[in-house]
């Protein structure tokens, strides 16, 4: 065997070798190698899905436990006048706090992203955020709704949004993301002549302008509200 | 003369190219390996873009508070159902008496107490925009019930830009604003210092201070509105 001979084979055994180890660490790795920032990452997202998963199983544990607890007060007002009078009196305000499922004339808010600007500096204006979706629900409170559904999450008297780029949270739900649609069951002419009111909504008018920010209503003669399904506890209140 | 003759010069020679050829087809394969490792990383980052690390850390903190609320209302149903599951008629008008005087306090609908912590801004030139984004924050940040210069506000209340003003449910709210809030004391002061120093940068704004009190009192309420479009399912 020359030289030059060995010299090759130790080449060809050298990247067999790398080749072998990379070809080993793809495999292990399922074509990933996570850098640290990555892997954190994932992490944490893992975290938010897990979180999430409780988060709907909650709510169907909720929204159960309330129908079922429903039944067993149907059955006690059909012992007693005074137990169906009283039940008569809750169930209005049911209503009125969002736990009842309720239909009824109205429109539909489409509320979607647009597409970052050329200045935009890395802010996230182009994205429907929480503030979006809060506007559009007042808005619409403001001109004759009697309730209203957020991506299918009922608005009640104690309703919260919050999130941050792009990410709608209400209440104790899970975050919502573009496109949002914002439903509302009332005077259906008021809400939307409201909303097509230039002079309304004049932040998401003006990104409509600036990143194409999609914001569109359309009215419809029946729809549909789910119950809420969340909490409503407020153990700091006590009545006077 | 060889005894191999001319074609045995040309075995080395295949064996020599053979050689090479593997080389350059592990090399080939070095270079796709490692393209796609750099692609596939790419794409995990291009997929996580939007949703920085922070916000992620404050979605987990939010989604933790969040199911631990819902945690303690499935408690509370399932007691109610242990209730109405034992007794008679009783029991369940007692169950019902009880959710009708929690839902009143929820819908604004009676007075209320409890802790909490009073803010209050003097300015000129707030918006309703801005007054309903104080009133999400706090509501967000543990008030469970708020009242406005003793206008009762509960989600659903208009809070509207008037020409001289904000109105709260129709009623022009002069300046001072007094923010008066019931619920987690400690977590409500919290948006209050950011919120007031916030407002505190606001040419706008002359005065805004908080202060947190033990038992704070809205005797303000909503009127209650039956439903004209809306029917129950």
């Amino acid at each position: 065997m020359t030289r030059r001979q060995m010299l090759s084979m130790i080449v060809v055994a050298v990247v067999a070798l790398a080749t072998g180890f990379l070809v080993a660490g793809q495999v292990k790795a399922r074509l990933l190698t996570p850098s640290n920032q990555v892997a954190r990452y994932q992490a944490l997202v893992r975290s938010v899905q897990d979180l999430e998963a409780t988060n709907a199983e909650a709510r169907a544990r909720i929204a159960a436990l309330r129908a079922q607890i429903d039944a067993l007060e149907s059955d006690a007002a059909g012992r007693s006048a005074a137990t169906q009078a009283l039940r008569g009196q809750v169930a209005d305000l049911r209503a009125h706090a969002g736990l009842t499922a309720m239909h009824g004339p109205g429109v539909e808010v489409r509320l979607a992203n647009g597409v970052p600007g050329p200045d935009t500096g890395g802010l996230s204006r182009y994205l429907v955020n929480y503030q979006d979706v809060q506007d559009v629900v007042n808005l619409l409170f403001a001109q004759g709704a009697e309730g209203i559904a957020v991506n299918g999450r009922r608005i009640t008297p104690l309703t919260a949004y919050s999130g941050s780029a792009g990410q709608v949270i209400v209440d104790q739900g899970p975050p919502l993301s573009s496109p949002i649609k914002v439903t509302a069951v009332g005077d259906r002419n008021r809400m939307a002549a409201a909303l097509d009111d230039a002079s309304a909504l004049p932040d998401i008018r003006a990104r409509q302008v600036q990143f194409q920010l999609h914001l569109t209503f359309l009215g419809s003669p029946d729809l549909l509200l789910p119950a809420y399904d969340s909490s409503l506890r407020i153990p700091h209140v006590s009545a006077s | 003369m060889s005894s191999r003759g001319p074609l045995s010069r040309l075995a080395p020679r295949r064996r020599a190219s053979g050689r090479a050829v593997s080389v350059w087809l592990i090399a080939l394969l070095v270079a796709a390996v490692a393209t796609i490792q750099i692609r596939s990383e790419a794409e995990v980052e291009r997929s996580l873009v939007g949703i920085d690390t922070t916000s992620l850390a404050f979605l987990i903190d939010d989604l933790h508070r969040a199911n631990e609320s819902l945690q303690a209302e499935s408690a509370d149903l399932a007691q109610r159902k242990a209730t109405l599951e034992s007794g008679g008629s009783g029991a369940a008008d007692q169950v019902l008496s009880d959710e009708a005087k929690h839902l009143r306090a929820v819908e604004g609908l009676v007075p209320v107490h409890g802790p909490g912590v009073v803010i209050t801004i003097d300015a000129t030139g707030l918006t309703a925009l801005d007054l309903q984004d104080a009133l999400n924050n706090l509501s967000a940040g543990g008030a469970e019930a708020m009242a406005v210069n003793d206008r009762r506000v509960v989600a659903g209340v208009p809070i509207e830009q008037m020409g001289n003003g904000v109105a709260v449910d129709g009623v022009f709210i002069a300046a001072p604003w007094t923010i008066t809030t019931i619920g987690d004391s400690n977590r409500i002061a919290e948006v209050a210092d950011a919120m007031t120093q916030q407002l505190r940068a606001d040419r706008r704004v002359r005065q805004a201070s908080y202060r947190v009190e033990a038992d704070v009192s809205i005797r303000a309420v909503v009127s209650g509105r039956p439903f004209l479009y809306a029917v129950a399912s």
